[in-house]
């Protein structure tokens, strides 16, 4: 009778396998499209048989583990490429409005106005004694400061819309470092009893991929109790086992070249202690690609914006400043002159002398003499003139070859997103072919587990006909 | 390899959004006709265009100013034309009372008033207008150049005109030098002046030369500012190319009357006046004038070979004049030119090849109905639909 009862128990406990296995089958196929989840399985193992003399009868499987399928070296390899991606996203994205800016294959801009500008002064010197080719001359010289406003403000605005992007962004890389602290405690807690937190370790490495692809991390895992320690930069350490630290987002005042009001990353190593400024640490992810385009494309380019405003008022008034104007005055400005580079693009104006009295323009070489066109014709000129750069370019040139130099910076950071996209892609089908869930398989898996949970049955069935048997054996 | 679902979704969105993004771009291209919208679909065709584009402009700028500056010689070589005829009747009419043939008292006081008038005639030519400007004043293009008795009150000054890059072309012809013969060698040719100065630093140095040669002057005058000009009151420019920049501001105009008066006509004419080695037109008329009214046939017949001189200096002028004109038709021609290629250029830059994009967005469609079918067939069948 044991055996028929042993018979019994197999088919019980096989049944009760099967129903494990459906269930994580059932689970698998739920979660076909969670992402960052990996297939599980019932790891089902051989019970201990029972010796009786020369026969080792097996007593059926039991379910040892349920683990996860996933190659902890592929997760580390997507972080670090979504890290790249993410930087070159951000770069890209923002470059792109960089380069609208200076986009003039569809809008006339700064180049038209300044061609305009020197075209002015080849129909005042045409015409010096007429009060039209004067207006004419102050009008494209207010146009011109506007351009250059223009650029100089909507790159300011790109910079702000970076800071803004960036405060979110920190808050968001807060919310994701506080999950991560908490999961560590979970899967602490869950595998101290012997068993793996699959659900958790997946939404763990969701969340650090994520966190990588905002901002450069360094992590590592402890073999002994599974905690996870992750380094924004090189000192500023986000989350150590169940602690968590926040990055904190401030303005710091204009310092030397920077700009005024910019958004920093600042770091707490404790709660009391005093805030470091770790933005210079910062130099990957969208983040990283953000401050590169703030701080320095768009700062290089503000420069070279200012460079060639600043050289064309000062040129521009050099000349000016020598001629006569219509009635005869001399030592007059164009433009207010700017003391210095920095944001002169900004507040190029042309000089209340000249906005409020066109007569002010100083076309001529001499007083009194009305025809005199000789410092039109200086002014014209200087268009072509090398005033730029030591004198190795023109006001043209060198605006050109910033236009060009924009371009290629874009064109290039799109051709790396792309090939990355391309990189993250192959790898992300590296990843689900070993970790992603087949319906196929599950749908395999569910018959047979059905067959076995059905043949388990069929097997109790019999045990029981067989004990009917026993029992309906008669004392002959 | 092994097969997730989620591979299989994910390939099919991918590849669908790739081939939609390459229509949208080729579409883009096709809508707008150009291969280069932003500055990264081709940098360095991008900043090119910029060059052409700027090129272009000024170009137009160029020929609107040659335009003007042809009408100016042109107006210029008519008066030049009336003046030589006023001049080939007045000989006409001196080679008529050069004898006593042809010629007595009485008729010769009668030529007298004739040449009086042609000597009027002359005056107006000499303030002929072009718009609102004297065309023979030099700089000074807003008062009559020439006072009815024959005097000169404008200057010397060559109004140049920008017509390319590097390229200025005087258009008007002083007054002084045809009717006064200013400025003119004993053949009748112009003397070649100092070319005008293109750059800052050119005209500061023309100044420089001209205060210098002008400074016994000033000195005579015991004039207390004996700096150069350029550093002269209202130019608080310290050196002409210096990092003195910074202090460019504006200090008020200055009113030149209060300057001494030899400062005044120096900065007014750069080029110092010479003695005149030409023929005075004005004069040589009233010479003959006076010679008719007082019967002097001897002064007559002196009159007549400074009558060549007056004529040949004013042909000389006018085919200084017409050679400037061709000048600007050639460079009319130059202009012309460069805008057909500047244009080319810009087209072959940046604009799209049509039959080009046509066959690509026939391709990319074709490439899309294929992914989209398949993709169809792709996503449809799994085991479970062979369960039922």
């Amino acid at each position: 009778m044991s055996r028929i009862w042993s018979m019994m128990d197999v088919g019980r406990r096989s049944m009760m396998n099967s129903q494990t296995a459906l269930q994580t089958t059932a689970h698998n196929i739920a979660n076909k499209s969670t992402e960052g989840y990996s297939r599980q399985r019932v790891e089902l193992q051989t019970n201990q048989p029972i010796g009786e003399g020369k026969l080792r009868i097996g007593m059926g499987a039991r379910a040892g583990v349920v683990t996860r399928t996933n190659n902890s070296y592929l997760e580390k390899q997507l972080e670090h490429e979504g890290n790249q991606s993410g930087f070159l996203d951000a770069r890209s994205e923002m470059l792109g409005r960089v380069e609208q800016v200076y986009n003039e294959q569809v809008n006339k801009g700064l180049n038209h106005s300044i061609g305009a500008f020197f075209n002015s002064f080849r129909e005042l010197s045409n015409n010096p004694e007429s009060l039209a080719t004067r207006t004419q001359v102050k009008e494209t010289a207010i146009g011109m400061t506007n351009d250059f406003k223009k650029i100089h403000e909507q790159l300011t605005g790109i910079q702000n819309d970076a800071d803004f992007q960036m405060r979110t962004k920190v808050e968001q890389i807060n919310q994701i470092t506080k999950e991560i602290a908490n999961l560590n405690e979970k899967i602490q807690s869950v595998e101290i009893g012997g068993a793996t937190a699959n659900d958790e370790r997946d939404r763990r490495d969701v969340l650090i991929k994520d966190l990588s692809q905002k901002i450069n991390i360094r992590y590592a895992e402890s073999k002994k109790d599974g905690q996870l320690t992750i380094t924004a930069g090189n000192t500023a350490v986000l989350v150590s086992g169940f602690s968590q630290r926040d990055l904190i987002v401030s303005e710091t005042p204009a310092k030397g070249s920077k700009r005024e009001g910019g958004l920093d990353i600042l770091y707490k190593a404790t709660e009391s202690g005093t805030p470091i400024n770790i933005t210079k640490q910062i130099t990957g992810g969208e983040i990283g690609g953000i401050l590169e385009v703030r701080d320095g494309i768009i700062g290089g380019l503000k420069d070279n914006t200012d460079e060639i405003a600043y050289s064309l008022a000062t040129e521009v008034n050099r000349a000016h400043i020598q001629g006569y104007d219509r009635n005869g005055r001399t030592g007059n400005l164009l433009f207010d002159q700017p003391t210095n580079a920095k944001d002169a693009a900004l507040y190029m104006k042309v000089s209340d002398g000249v906005a409020n009295d066109v007569s002010r323009i100083a076309a001529a070489g001499a007083a009194g003499a009305p025809g005199d066109n000789r410092i039109a014709n200086i002014l014209s000129g200087l268009e072509y003139q090398q005033t730029m750069r030591d004198g190795t370019a023109n006001f043209d040139d060198f605006y050109s070859s910033m236009v060009g130099q924009v371009g290629i910076e874009a064109q290039r950071s799109n051709s790396a997103q792309e090939s990355q996209k391309d990189t993250v892609s192959q790898l992300k089908n590296l990843r689900e072919s070993i970790s992603g869930v087949s319906l196929d398989e599950e749908t395999t898996r569910m018959i047979e587990f059905q067959k076995s949970f059905e043949a388990s049955a069929r097997l109790i069935k019999t045990a029981d006909e067989m004990i009917d048997t026993v029992l309906r054996l008669k004392p002959m | 390899m092994r097969i997730a679902d989620k591979m299989q979704y994910d390939q099919v969105k991918n590849n669908i959004s790739k081939n939609r993004t390459q229509m949208a771009d080729l579409q883009n291209q096709a809508a707008t006709q150009k291969r280069v919208t932003k500055p990264s679909d081709d940098p360095l065709a991008a900043s090119r265009v910029l060059g052409n584009r700027i090129d272009l402009q000024s170009n137009q700028q160029f020929t609107k100013s040659l335009n003007y500056a042809k009408s100016f010689l042109e107006i210029t070589d008519q008066s030049l034309g009336d003046l030589s005829e006023v001049l080939v009747r007045a000989k006409e009419l001196a080679l008529g009372q050069a004898n006593d043939g042809s010629g007595n008292e009485e008729s010769r006081r009668v030529v007298a008033t004739e040449i009086q008038q042609l000597r009027n005639a002359m005056v107006s030519i000499g303030n002929r207008k072009l718009g609102d400007r004297f065309i023979f004043g030099g700089f000074s293009t807003q008062k009559a150049p020439f006072t009815p008795k024959g005097e000169f009150t404008g200057d010397q000054g060559e109004m140049n005109i920008h017509i390319d890059k590097e390229t200025f072309l005087p258009m008007n012809v002083s007054g002084g030098r045809i009717f006064l013969g200013e400025g003119v060698d004993a053949n009748g040719m112009a003397k070649q002046g100092p070319p005008q100065a293109k750059t800052l630093a050119e005209f500061e140095k023309q100044k420089l030369e001209a205060f210098n040669k002008a400074r016994p002057n000033i000195n005579q005058n015991s004039t207390p500012n004996s700096t150069p000009p350029n550093q002269a009151p209202g130019s608080p420019l310290n050196s002409p190319q210096g990092p003195a920049v910074g202090s460019l501001t504006e200090q008020g105009s200055v009113d030149h009357s209060r300057e001494p008066a030899s400062v005044q006509a120096l900065l007014s004419e750069p080029e110092p006046k010479e003695e005149a080695a030409g023929t005075n037109l004005f004069s040589t008329l009233k010479d003959l004038e006076v010679s008719l009214r007082t019967n002097d046939k001897q002064g007559v017949q002196e009159s007549l070979n400074v009558l060549d001189a007056a004529l040949s200096q004013v042909v000389l002028s006018r085919s200084q004049v017409g050679s400037r004109s061709m000048t600007l038709d050639t460079w009319m021609q130059t202009l012309e030119k460069n805008k057909v290629d500047d244009q080319t250029q810009i087209s072959s830059l940046e604009d799209a090849d049509v039959f080009n994009t046509v066959s690509e967005i026939n391709k990319t469609q074709a490439t899309l109905q294929a992914t989209l079918q398949t993709s169809g067939k792709l996503i449809q069948p799994s085991l479970m639909d062979f369960l039922r």
